[in-house]
């Protein structure tokens, strides 16, 4: 018999969503799935008319999670649409401060927001304290080969400080406090106590999946990332003043440097804070996360979970990221893309058949054209009706407040609007966007010969490899990536991985940092274009792309003399959440509903292992709605064709 | 906290049974029926951690990020010792589910315990609002457990014995209410006129701010606060008042463009838009961090971001002017906006600024 059962609000995750779910009860296979995005503010709207300088701070706010990511997207479109190159320092920061919001957002999602999918406070009384320091020992054991390509470029850390303490002691004093909060009946933020009966959470020999040493380990873990965790974004704070929502320049950045006076933003002893903040982002990811995950995973596949892979298998979508040295622009010469040292620029097809017969598409600037968006179950309408796929650039969007069923809600009706998310598709299609898609496409990049590898791809080739091996060698699998990477578990190995990689990647940049400082070159900021007269009249567009922590995001500019005349955003979180649509290639789903529907759900009523499908996401909603008017009227409409042409 | 009856007895080595007896020992000595026993045990076990119903509206989740940025005190300790956060969207372990059963549509996890927690603790707990309240549309731009937001701000708003609003968008409405304001936006003390909401705004707030006041309601009950409901020991200042770089403005030393000379020697963002003569808060003494840094610090000229309506005060480079020059002025600002030889514009900001505090401060005193 077919259970629906509705899912709402889904807690630890940024913003407003909504699942439902139609679970077979004698298959416990998910036979139908919406997602739906059930909040809207409309940033986008009321950036319109307002400076483009001040654009980033506005956009920024889109979310407060994956803060700092909306800012360097809408200085790069800006910088786009004005055509101003930065100065080199400011790369070097700006790429800092994203490797820093990785590291930070994934050590974060991880341990708070996804791990009590997969581990409890309460079978974590059951453990062993002894046995516990001893699997933690035996973890860190596992990990050392892929611990081992963390590399300091700087050569200024001079051991790892951040090391988990493997003693029993340890272990019993978080059992103990607990305990204490489990007995005093008020469970806080592990509210309801009977939430922890599925039995996933049980122990093995019960039919769950983790021993509960694991569990343990991982709480206890919790607990110390959650106080660590800070420490992380060291380098957003002296770069921009603050975390969350650090301050940015179109042009480059605030923060002058100077080793000539008195009372610089950025002297050799500000540097020194960047620099211990990034080796505290190594420790944590090497000793903690990295390892946590890794042996969660294999004890996961060990028991056979292979779910929540849905689109993934089919087709994964990124931008790039991380330009080495100062790029002239996105739009007209596409320059970013030969400086990216992150080639996850691209579009991979049936990865689910393996490495070899995978098919690949390098994203370039050509490829500008080919991202549109739909709104045939989204609460809005176009002009030309509903079953069309308009540009961003075409930026057309009209409310349907009516749409939107009466409250309060019992169940949403998929045939009809369901969600404020638009569709965004590539060449017609939807695609899943995330750290999974970049370890698809650049693994397949490098492994099919297009590209020539950086050592940021390297670094990831070689990770997926010695991942491949754990679970064989440690764990007696026969895994091939292919099998491993587009699953529920492997999204999350690969946050780990990018986390792992994106901390060498800041003290690469803090070594190119310290080095044209050193040569002489101490600028941050390129104004010559400043002042907005200095723009002429005219419309100018552009775009800035970026890797988010949670997929490729790209906002789109147009300003017109001094003024944003057009904004639109298009968010890692919108490809994934989006509602299904039906075109020339045949019905569609998105991220969200295909991995959904790839997942095998134990007791229909308790949807634990949905959950742990959409964390593995890292769903952020705020990010994911869009753009409105208040008289419900046509906002802005513009020529494709001079739109795809810039 | 301190320590509970049974743990003073675990210590004594007392067993488990005896201290079962000692419950219903007292249970008749307070001339209770015998049925009280188990409340007698459980009041005995615990120490009841104050609780916290956390929710959010309209909102990106940058206060709840910047709750757990917090030094002093830790997350951790406030989570685990001092309250019980028993609804918190962003950290909760349950979420909310709902099926239909025999005709009946049954509660689990997140709504179920949200329902008992209202009523288990009513008139105790403490509401914290993140997020803006929409109004437009019947309220169904941001709608939770399938009804809007507005309905669960009243729901919980009933019972709690203190409301507070965390956050530019829960306190004056934030970027929501940015005009022109799309989805008919509010802040809490917009919306609910009546309660005391105490405001803690910032875009989001300073992290131990956050933390400061939840651990004074905690520990210390209301605290005084300010004609707009800011508590007084976070919002006493502007952050001019308190900048490292006034000496600069004093002196009439500015920078006139991001990254010029005047901005590596670290001189007054005045005049490139900083909102520091006209923002309360306490970035200039606490800073973010522990003292590491905040905007002006690092270069960036202040945006506002914890005054009402910050986001309509744009464009943000450009330096505060248009204000008419009042009669109140302290003898300080006047010195230094003379010594500066600045524009008209920087002593009428400043003097303004000055003047509302001077009359807020004798309003306070009636």
């Amino acid at each position: 018999m077919a259970k629906r059962v509705v899912v709402d609000p889904v807690t630890r995750i940024e913003g407003h969503l909504r699942l439902e779910i139609t679970v077979d009860e004698s298959t416990h296979r998910v036979v139908d799935a919406i997602s739906s995005a059930t909040m809207w503010r409309g940033i986008e709207v009321i950036l319109q008319g307002r400076d483009p300088r001040d654009a980033w701070a506005f956009a920024q706010r889109i979310c407060g999670v994956c803060t700092t990511i909306h800012a360097l997207a809408s200085v790069r479109a800006v910088e786009d649409a004005l055509d101003i190159q930065i100065p080199r320092n400011a790369n070097y920061i700006r790429n800092i401060m994203l490797g820093t919001l990785h590291v930070h957002d994934h050590v974060v999602h991880f341990y708070h927001l996804h791990s009590l999918d997969w581990v409890s406070p309460v079978t974590a009384l059951k453990a062993d304290p002894v046995k516990t320091a001893e699997l933690q020992k035996q973890v860190l054991k596992w990990a050392e080969p892929l611990i081992a390509l963390a590399h300091d470029y700087t050569g200024i850390k001079a051991y790892a400080r951040k090391f988990p303490k493997a003693t029993p002691a340890y272990y019993k004093a978080v059992q103990d406090k607990i305990e204490q909060i489990v007995e005093s009946g008020q469970l806080g933020i592990f509210a309801p106590a009977n939430w922890w009966n599925h039995p996933d959470y049980a122990k093995p020999k019960e039919g769950g999946k983790l021993p509960p040493e694991v569990h343990l380990m991982a709480v206890a873990h919790y607990l110390e990332m959650l106080d660590t965790q800070r420490e992380f974004v060291i380098p957003h704070v002296v770069f921009g003043g603050k975390n969350p929502h650090p301050h940015y320049l179109v042009g480059g950045m605030n923060c002058s440097i100077s080793l000539n006076d008195g009372n610089a933003p950025v002297n050799a002893a500000r540097l020194g804070l960047v620099q211990t903040s990034i080796e505290t982002q190594m420790d944590a990811v090497n000793f903690f996360y990295l390892p946590d995950v890794l042996a969660i995973a294999a004890l996961y596949f060990k028991a056979g979970w292979f779910y929540g892979g849905g689109l993934s298998k089919e087709r994964v979508l990124d931008f790039g990221e991380y330009p080495d040295e100062p790029y002239r622009d996105f739009s007209r010469t596409g320059d970013y893309w030969n400086k990216i040292l992150y080639h996850s620029n691209g579009v991979v097809h049936n990865f689910k058949e393996g490495v070899e017969k995978a098919k690949y598409e390098q994203f370039n600037k050509d490829s500008l054209e080919y991202i549109a968006e739909y709104v045939q179950h989204s609460f809005y309408h176009y002009k030309e009706g509903d079953n069309k796929a308009l540009h961003p650039w075409m930026g057309e969007t009209i409310p349907a407040p009516e749409d939107v069923p009466p409250t309060p809600w019992k169940f949403l009706d998929p045939s009809r609007k369901y969600s404020y998310s638009k569709t965004p598709v590539y060449k017609g299609m939807t695609h899943e966007v995330g750290p999974l898609a970049r370890y698809i496409i650049t693994y397949t990049a490098v492994k099919q010969g297009h590209v020539k590898p950086s050592f940021v791809d390297e670094m990831v080739v070689t990770q997926i490899e010695e991942v491949t091996k754990y679970f064989n060698k440690n764990f007696g699998l026969d895994l091939k990536p292919h099998q491993w990477l587009p699953t529920t578990v492997g999204r999350t190995i690969a946050r780990a991985l990018e986390a792992h990689m994106a901390a060498n990647v800041n003290s690469y940049f803090m070594k190119k940092l310290y080095d044209n400082i050193k040569a002489g070159d101490t600028a941050v900021a390129n104004t010559e274009k400043f002042d907005p007269q200095t723009w002429g009249s005219g419309i100018k567009k552009g775009v800035g792309m970026t890797a988010a922590p949670r997929g490729a995001l790209s906002h789109w500019v147009v300003i017109e003399g001094t003024k944003i005349k057009n904004y639109q955003a298009i968010v890692p979180t919108t490809w994934n959440v989006a509602p299904r649509i039906k075109n020339e290639y045949g019905e569609q789903r998105a991220a969200y509903e295909a991995a959904m529907l790839d997942t095998e759900v134990k007791v229909a009523t308790e949807p634990v292992e949905i959950l742990r499908t959409i964390h593995s996401f890292d769903p952020c909603l705020a990010c994911a709605t869009h753009i409105y008017n208040k008289d419900g009227e046509e906002i802005t409409s513009f020529n494709v064709n001079s739109a795809c042409a810039v | 906290m301190g320590k509970t009856y049974w743990e003073v007895f675990k210590e004594k080595g007392i067993s488990r049974r005896e201290f079962l007896k000692f419950a219903s020992y007292i249970t008749g000595l307070m001339g209770l029926a015998p049925s009280m026993v188990p409340k007698v045990v459980h009041a005995l076990e615990t120490k009841e951690r104050v609780p916290v119903i956390w929710i959010h509206g309209l909102e990106c989740s940058g206060p709840s990020e910047a709750f757990i940025r917090s030094a002093a005190p830790y997350a951790s300790d406030l989570l685990l010792n001092v309250i019980s956060a028993e609804i918190d969207d962003i950290l909760q372990a349950s979420a909310g589910v709902y099926y239909e059963e025999n005709g009946k549509i049954v509660y689990k996890g997140y709504l179920k315990h949200e329902e008992d927690a209202l009523n288990k603790y009513r008139g105790k707990y403490i509401m914290v609002v993140e997020g803006s309240i929409p109004l437009g549309n019947d309220g169904k731009y941001c709608i939770v457990g399938g009804k809007p937001f507005k309905e669960e701000v009243l729901k919980v708003a009933e019972g709690a014995a203190a409301i507070v609003a965390v956050g530019s968008c829960a306190t004056w409405g934030g970027i929501p209410k940015a005009r022109p304001n799309p989805t008919q936006s509010v802040g809490v003390m917009d919306f609910l006129p009546n309660k005391v909401v105490i405001n803690v705004s910032g875009c989001p707030p300073i992290p131990e701010v956050i933390t400061g006041t939840i651990l004074h309601l905690a520990l210390f009950g209301p605290m005084p606060l300010d004609e707009m409901g800011r508590p007084k020991q976070f919002f006493g200042n502007r952050i001019h008042d308190t900048c490292y770089r006034r000496p600069f403005f004093n002196a009439g030393q500015f920078v006139e463009k991001p990254d010029d000379d005047a901005a590596k020697k670290g001189w007054c963002l005045y005049k490139i838009g900083c909102r520091g003569p006209t923002t309360y808060n306490s970035c200039g003494n606490m800073r973010w961090f522990g003292g590491i840094s905040y905007p002006i610090q690092s270069g960036a000229p202040c945006i506002g971001c914890a005054e009402p309506d910050f986001w309509d005060k744009d464009p943000f480079f450009q330096r505060l002017q248009n204000i008419p020059l009042p009669n109140v002025e302290t003898t300080a600002d006047k010195v230094g906006a003379i010594a500066a030889g600045v524009t008209a514009g920087a002593l009428a900001v400043h003097a303004v600024a000055a003047g509302i505090r001077h009359f807020n401060k004798k309003d306070d005193e009636h």
